[in-house]
C-alpha cells in the first residue's frame, strides 16, 4: 500500500457524503422529471421545505459537532431546545405583540438554557462524569423543566410580529446558514478549533501542550446548549407556539447528521460542513421519499444504511492509516 | 485495496438506488384523476383503520389516495411530511393536525397553494370552520367523533351495567387535551341525571398504565364499594382494568374503556374489560374521502360531520358483525 493510494482513499472518505447527496438529488430529479414532468431541485418551494427541514436538527447538530469532536456527546440538547421553545413563548407573552420585547425575551431564554449547559460542563469537565451519563441526567431535568414551564397544556401559544418575522419563509434557513458559516470558521480556522480537535484526538497530550482542557470542555457544552436554545427559539417563531417536546425527535437526527458528515464518536475528527451535508442528506431523503410516494418508514432504513456505510468507510480509512 | 473499497461502495449505492427504483411509482393530479392525501397524527391502529376506510372510498370514487404517517405525535414530525405532500399538490388534503394552535400556519400554506383542507379526528383553532372568523376557519370540514357525546354514551353504558347506583370515577390521561377533556365532561354531565350514582374526583395518569392501576388500588382502599371506572383513553382503560384485576374485584367493579384497540375482544371475553366505546375511524376515513370528492366536484360540504359510536360488551362481542368496529393495523 503506497501513500498515493492511501491519499486517494482518504479522498473517497471525505467526498463520499457529497457524492451520496448528489446521487440522491439526481435520483429524485430524474424521478420527478419522468413521472411528474417537473423539477425536484429547481423549485423554490421544495428547496425551502428541505432547507427548513434540515435547519431544525442542524442548529442542534452544529453544537453537537463540537461536542463529538472532543469525543463527548450531548443527549440533553433535544429537551433544552423544548425548554427554550416554551421559555421564549412565556417571556414574550407579557410584552404583547411588540417586537421590542424580543430584545429581552430572546437573551433571557438563551441565558436560562445555558444553565443546563453549565451543569453539563461542571459534571463532565470538573467532576469527570462520562458525557453520556451526565447529559442523560440533564435530558431528564430539561424535559421536566420544559413541561413545568409550559403549565397545564403542552404548548404555549404566542402572537408576536417580531417572532413571526423570524419564523417566516427563508429567515430560519438564512439564520442557520450564517451561524453555520461562523461556527465553521471557528472550528477550522481558529485556535479554539485547533484545541477542540486536540482534546478529542488525545486529551493527555492536549494537557501537556498547555491547553486548559477543563475550561475548553466547559465552553463546548455551553455552545451546545446555546445552539439548542436558538433551535427552540426558531421553532416557536415558526409555529407561533412553544412546545416542551419540540426537540424530542431532533436529538437523534442531530447525532446522525454529525456521524454521516464524517465525525467519529471517538473524537478528533469531524467538520461543520460535513454535518451540514449529513443533515441535508437526511432532509432530502425525508422530503424525497414522500415526494415519490414511498412510505416514510423507508426513511429510517435508508438513513440507517447511510450511517452504517459512513462509519464503515471511516473504519477502513483508520485501519489502513494504522497499517501504514 | 482502493479498488476493492471503491467497488464495494459502488455496489452498495447501486443496490440502494435499485431498491429505491423498485418501489412503486405514482400518477399525478389532473382534472380526470383527482388525488387525495391522508396525513394522520401518528402510526397507530386507530389511524390505520381510518386509512382502510379511506382506501375503500377512494376505490369507489376512482381517486388516487396518498398516505403518509408521522412516526411520533409531534409538530416537528408532521410538518416536514405535510410540506412534501404540499409539493405534490393533491386536490384535497385530509389531515389530523397534532396541535390545534401550531398546525394553523403550516395548513394555511396548503390552503394558500390551492389545496382543499379537511381535518379528520382532530381540528385546528376551535374546530368551527367556514365561519369567516379567526385565522383557522379555512378548512372545509371537520369529520370526527363527538367526544362529548362519547362520554355520555360511556356514562349511560356504565350506569346500566351497575344497576344505576353506586360509586364511580374517571381515569384520564391529563387535563388540557380537547378529546379526553370532552369525554370526561360528557361523562360527568350524563351522570348528573343519575342521582343514585356518586362520581369521585377524576384521576390523571399521564398515559402511564401503571399509574392508572395504582390509582384504582388507592381509590378502592378508600371506597371499597366502588362500582365502576371509566378509562377515558386506551392507557387509562387498560391500566384501570389491570388495577381492578389485581385487587380481585373483576366483575364487581365494572370497567368501561374508550376506544377499541386490537385485542379488546379478548379482554371483554375474559372479563378484564366490561364495556368498550368504539369510535368509528373506518367511517371517518370513508366519509372524509367522500367529502373530498364532493368538494372536488364543487359541491358544498357540511363544516362538521360526526361519525358516532358503537358500544361493545359481552353480549355482542362474539357477533361477527361487531368485528369491524375493532381497530386493525
Amino acid at each position: 500500500m503506497n501513500d498515493k493510494r492511501l491519499d486517494r482513499l482518504a479522498l473517497v472518505s471525505k467526498v463520499w457524503p457529497w457524492l451520496f447527496l448528489g446521487a440522491l438529488l439526481v435520483f429524485f430529479e430524474v424521478w420527478a422529471r419522468i413521472s411528474a414532468h417537473r423539477s425536484f431541485i429547481f423549485n423554490a418551494y421544495n428547496l425551502q421545505s428541505i432547507g427548513l427541514a434540515a435547519s431544525a436538527p442542524l442548529l442542534l447538530a452544529i453544537g453537537q459537532t463540537f461536542v463529538i469532536v472532543t469525543a463527548g456527546i450531548d443527549l440533553s440538547v433535544g429537551f433544552v431546545m423544548g425548554l427554550a421553545a416554551v421559555c421564549v413563548a412565556q417571556f414574550t407573552i407579557p410584552g404583547g405583540g411588540s417586537p421590542w420585547v424580543l430584545v429581552l425575551s430572546i437573551p433571557l431564554t438563551i441565558l436560562v438554557c445555558l444553565i443546563p449547559g453549565f451543569v453539563n460542563g461542571v459534571l463532565i469537565a470538573r467532576l469527570g462524569v462520562p458525557a453520556f451519563i451526565g447529559t442523560l441526567g440533564m435530558y431528564g431535568v430539561a424535559r421536566g423543566a420544559g413541561f413545568l414551564a409550559a403549565g397545564s397544556g403542552m404548548t404555549v401559544a404566542v402572537d408576536n410580529a417580531g417572532l413571526a418575522w423570524l419564523g417566516q419563509g427563508w429567515t430560519p434557513v438564512v439564520l442557520t446558514a450564517v451561524l453555520l458559516a461562523f461556527m465553521h470558521f471557528v472550528l477550522s480556522q481558529t485556535k479554539f478549533g485547533q484545541y477542540t480537535y486536540a482534546i478529542g484526538g488525545n486529551p493527555q497530550s492536549a494537557v501537556r501542550a498547555g491547553i486548559n482542557v477543563r475550561r475548553h470542555l466547559f465552553a463546548i457544552y455551553l455552545i451546545a446548549a446555546a445552539f439548542a436554545a436558538i433551535g427552540g427559539i426558531v421553532y416557536t417563531a415558526r409555529f407561533a407556539a412553544g412546545a416542551a417536546n419540540a426537540g424530542e425527535p431532533m436529538l437523534l437526527d442531530s447525532i446522525a447528521a454529525v456521524v454521516i458528515g464524517g465525525a467519529s464518536l471517538f473524537g478528533g475528527t469531524g467538520t461543520v460542513i460535513g454535518t451540514l451535508i449529513g443533515s441535508l442528506i437526511i432532509a432530502v431523503i425525508e422530503f424525497g421519499l414522500v415526494f415519490i410516494d414511498v412510505n416514510a418508514f423507508w426513511q429510517f432504513i435508508v438513513v440507517g444504511v447511510v450511517i452504517i456505510v459512513s462509519v464503515l468507510i471511516d473504519q477502513y480509512k483508520d485501519r489502513l492509516g494504522g497499517a501504514q | 485495496m482502493l479498488r476493492i473499497v471503491l467497488g464495494r461502495l459502488m455496489a452498495l449505492s447501486t443496490i440502494a438506488l435499485a431498491a429505491l427504483g423498485a418501489l412503486p411509482g405514482v400518477a399525478h393530479a389532473d382534472a380526470a384523476h383527482p388525488v387525495v392525501a391522508l396525513l394522520p397524527g401518528v402510526t397507530d391502529p386507530f389511524y390505520f383503520t381510518m386509512y382502510h376506510g379511506a382506501e375503500r372510498a377512494a376505490k369507489e370514487e376512482h381517486v388516487q389516495l396518498l398516505f403518509q404517517v408521522p412516526k411520533a405525535w409531534n409538530t416537528t414530525e408532521q410538518v416536514p411530511i405535510l410540506k412534501a405532500l404540499i409539493a405534490k399538490h393533491p386536490d384535497v388534503l385530509l389531515v389530523s393536525p397534532v396541535d390545534k394552535q401550531q398546525m394553523i400556519a403550516p395548513l394555511k400554506e396548503a390552503a394558500d397553494a390551492g389545496i382543499k383542507v379537511i381535518t379528520v379526528d382532530t381540528f385546528i383553532g376551535d374546530g368551527h370552520y367556514q365561519t369567516g372568523k379567526g385565522d383557522a376557519d379555512f378548512p372545509l370540514s371537520y369529520i370526527a367523533s363527538d367526544n362529548l357525546e362519547g362520554g355520555r354514551v360511556a356514562a349511560r353504558a356504565l350506569a346500566k351495567a351497575i344497576g344505576d347506583k353506586g360509586t364511580v370515577y374517571c381515569e384520564d390521561n391529563k387535563p388540557g387535551i380537547s378529546s379526553t377533556d370532552a369525554r370526561v365532561q360528557g361523562f360527568m354531565d350524563e351522570m348528573k341525571k343519575h342521582p343514585n350514582i356518586k362520581v369521585l374526583e377524576t384521576q390523571y395518569n399521564e398515559d402511564d398504565a401503571n399509574r392508572a392501576a395504582a390509582h384504582v388500588a388507592a381509590v378502592l382502599a378508600r371506597n371499597p364499594d366502588l362500582a365502576g371506572v371509566f378509562g377515558a383513553n386506551t392507557f387509562s382503560g387498560s391500566g384501570a382494568a389491570q388495577g381492578v384485576k389485581t385487587a380481585g374485584k373483576q366483575g364487581k367493579v365494572k370497567v368501561v374503556v374508550f376506544d377499541a384497540v386490537p385485542g379488546i375482544d379478548e379482554k371483554i371475553s375474559s372479563g378484564l374489560v366490561d364495556i368498550a366505546i368504539a369510535q368509528r375511524p373506518y367511517d371517518m376515513g370513508y366519509y372524509a374521502v367522500k367529502a373530498a370528492v364532493d368538494a372536488i366536484h364543487g359541491k358544498k360540504i357540511p363544516a362538521y360531520r360526526s361519525t358516532g359510536f358503537v358500544v361493545l360488551d359481552k353480549s355482542n362481542i362474539d357477533m361477527p358483525e361487531m368485528k369491524v368496529y375493532i381497530y386493525s393495523n
